[in-house]
């Protein structure tokens, strides 16, 4: 087992380097493809020959190679490595530290993304289950019918029509009978609220965990179908052992291996519906910085975020690794 | 062997008062199990399909039965059926199963459930698939014990270690802690019978339990099993497509085709004159290395029985065997020939089973 996280942790770090040196190679050929960042820093203002050089020696892209259309600037790129491995993410463009800002943003992200699992992983959880154990019954018909209409509904349509149509009248309500500070006009608010982050985080990472847990909810059901025909679920039952127990401790035990995967791949999809969520429900989190980084082609603050965001997927795709070998002994002893 | 693991011979040892307090002792010979009359049908597009069809057997303490024919002539089926294990789209359309006087067949399944592993156990063939690769061995051996009867995991682990002992895996102590996968294909269907084993059940219905196995293996396995029936006067049903098998193991047989008995004998009455022109054709597609000077002399073609078995659905009127048949006659292609008494304690379903029994004697 150490031997399989040692590997497995070497194979993130890889990954993780891999990442950065390919965002490495695509903001180069975007510098030098577009022109050069630095004079974002300036705005409207045209800046003299020596404003503009000093600011280029600030940020790092004094270096010759950015004019060079196609060098892929490897010079640059190690050095960047060695600030990032002593903690210096470097600064934005108005010179506010990166790991300053992700440590002000990242919070409410994780809030976020805390509601979101929890409520995918029970949805999709109880609900495969429940479609599983009765398959072919009306509880499976309604739970599937429910999943697809869920996917037919992106969380943009969902946040959308939430937010115009029932969190204003919600809110008032809310308001009107508990007061504007009570904890359901704060649940209704339509944006978010950096005094009440839980309250006002609440009801959009309901719906971001809704629309994950669609998919889920149908691998969950499909892969604890495959378990119930297993011959060792037959064999539990042969020793008398009652249905209840059967499904817990061989077909739902079973079927996490598969669930497990699962979660990584939907770990990612919620990082996606998490800018988008962010920026309709105005929380100030890692999507909404990363969001106006690339308007502002602010480069040090979008390879800082992109990196931090990367190391966590890497580091959320580690833990289902291991987990996935505590689940199955057959991967364990490979 | 010294250890001794069955409720009668300590009482309170197991400490599942279900399979221990209403059961009396087992005498040679009393009947165990009664199967009687069964027919199961599977629901499918072309309407139901009859599997099995007026199966009879009996299975007596101390006793092994084999239940014989080729593959899907309903024997699985028939014990799945006993078990309470059949698929959803199966079902039981008539016939009892009596297990000490009580109808498994009538009850609730819930109650079936609980006879299942106590009172009739069951080993099935491909022990990779049939046990739970995520659970340890000592953990599926004693999972029943424990769950059942509230055994303790301490105590469950030392029976886990002993049942181990029981079929003779090496090293049981430290095996015990293993996963399925890392047991070889003999000493993972021994856990398979370790596992049966494990409540102490009067009768043990073994589905194919060697067919996974190379032929070295398969020899030892057996006599593992003979072994612990002697010993504990189990009643066996030893469930296989192969006649060579049985030999060493059965008392008596009962040969299937396309889901009904046709041939029921004791062991060595069977193998000397069988009565159904179907066993004679089994036995004569068994390889045998003393086949010198017979008429299957060595280096000549083992002789197969010609044609396919009929799916179910498509089984053929009048005897399901005709169309195969070597002695076929107009009135095979018609009449269902009934599985009449041919001789004492024998059976057979051929309306020329006499001439059979004459005719080798001859």
């Amino acid at each position: 087992m150490g031997r399989y996280i040692f590997r497995r942790s070497l194979l993130g770090v890889a990954t993780l380097l891999l990442v950065m040196f390919v965002l490495h190679l695509l903001t180069t050929f975007a510098i030098q493809l577009n022109g050069n960042p630095a004079l974002a820093f300036f705005g409207e203002r045209v800046p003299t020959a020596a404003q503009l050089a000093a600011v280029e020696t600030r940020f790092g892209l004094d270096d010759p190679c950015y004019d060079q259309t196609g060098n892929p600037c490897l010079g640059p790129f190690a050095e960047r490595l060695g600030a990032y491995a002593q903690g210096d993410f470097g600064t934005n463009l108005r010179g506010r530290e990166v790991t300053d800002i992700v440590a002000t943003a990242a919070p409410n992200t994780l809030k976020l993304f805390l509601v979101v699992t929890i409520v995918w992983f029970l949805l999709g959880m109880g609900l495969g289950t429940v479609a599983a154990r009765w398959r072919g019954r009306s509880a499976d018909h309604g739970i599937r019918l429910t999943s697809v209409l869920i996917d037919a509904f992106p969380i943009f349509v969902l946040l959308l029509v939430y937010r115009y149509v029932f969190a204003v009248p919600l809110n008032q309500w809310a308001t009107e009978t508990f007061g504007a500070e009570s904890l359901p006009a704060l649940w209704f608010r339509p944006s978010f609220d950096d005094d009440h982050p839980w309250a006002t985080l609440l009801v959009p990472g309901i719906l971001l965990g809704l629309a994950g847990s669609a998919a889920f909810i149908r691998l969950v059901r499909a892969s604890q179908l495959e378990s119930y025909t297993g011959d060792h679920v037959r064999t539990a039952r042969s020793r008398g052992l009652t249905e209840r127990h059967v499904v817990v401790h061989h077909v739902v035990r079973n079927s996490a291996v598969p669930v497990v995967t699962a979660v990584g791949l939907t770990f990612t999809e919620a990082l996606a519906g998490a800018v988008i969520t962010e920026g309709m429900m105005n929380i100030y989190g890692m999507g909404g910085v990363l969001w106006e980084a690339v308007r502002g082609t602010d480069v040090a603050l979008v390879l800082g975020v992109v990196t931090i965001l990367a190391a966590v997927t890497v580091a959320v795709m580690l833990v289902v690794d291991i987990a996935y070998a505590a689940l199955d002994p057959r991967i364990r002893y490979a | 062997m010294e250890i001794d693991i069955s409720g009668a011979a300590e009482p309170g040892a197991v400490g599942d008062e279900v399979a221990q307090g209403d059961r009396p002792a087992r005498t040679a010979g009393a009947t165990l199990l009664e199967v009687e009359d069964l027919a199961v049908e599977f629901r499918s597009d072309d309407g139901a399909l009859r599997a099995v069809d007026g199966l009879s057997y009996r299975v007596e303490a101390g006793r092994t039965l084999a239940l014989v024919g080729e593959s899907g002539c309903g024997k699985s089926v028939s014990s799945l059926a006993v078990m309470g294990l059949l698929p959803p789209t199966a079902r039981v359309v008539r016939g009892t199963a009596r297990y000490r006087g009580t109808d498994l067949l009538g009850l609730s399944p819930t109650k079936h459930r609980a006879h299942a592993g106590t009172h009739v156990a069951m080993v099935f063939q491909d022990a990779l698939a049939a046990l739970n690769p995520v659970h340890t061995v000592g953990y599926q051996l004693t999972e029943a014990l424990r769950v059942r009867s509230g055994t303790s995991r301490r105590e469950g682990r030392r029976r886990a270690i002993e049942l181990l002992d029981l079929v003779k895996v090496p090293n049981a102590a430290q095996r015990v802690d293993e996963y399925p996968h890392q047991f070889s294909g003999g000493m993972r269907q021994r856990v398979m019978i370790a596992s049966a084993l494990a409540l102490d059940p009067d009768v043990l219905i073994a589905d194919e339990p060697t067919t996974a196995l190379d032929v070295t293996v398969q020899a030892q396995v057996l006599r593992l099993l003979a072994e612990i029936q002697a010993e504990r006067q189990m009643g066996l049903v030893l469930i296989t497509h192969d006649l060579g098998v049985v030999a060493g193991v059965a008392d008596e047989v009962t040969v299937m085709y396309a889901g009904r008995a046709v041939e029921h004998a004791p062991v060595h009455d069977l193998y000397a004159r069988p009565a159904h022109p179907y066993t004679r054709a089994l036995l004569r597609s068994v390889p045998r290395l003393d086949a010198v000077g017979d008429d299957r002399a060595v280096g000549g073609r083992l002789p197969v029985v010609p044609g396919r078995p009929p799916a179910p659905g498509r089984v053929p009127p009048g005897c399901p065997f005709h169309p195969r048949c070597d002695m076929a006659r107009d009135v095979c292609a018609t009449d269902v020939p009934p599985l009449d008494d041919v001789a004492p304690g024998r059976s057979s379903a051929c309306f020329f089973a006499a001439e059979l029994l004459g005719g080798v004697r001859a």
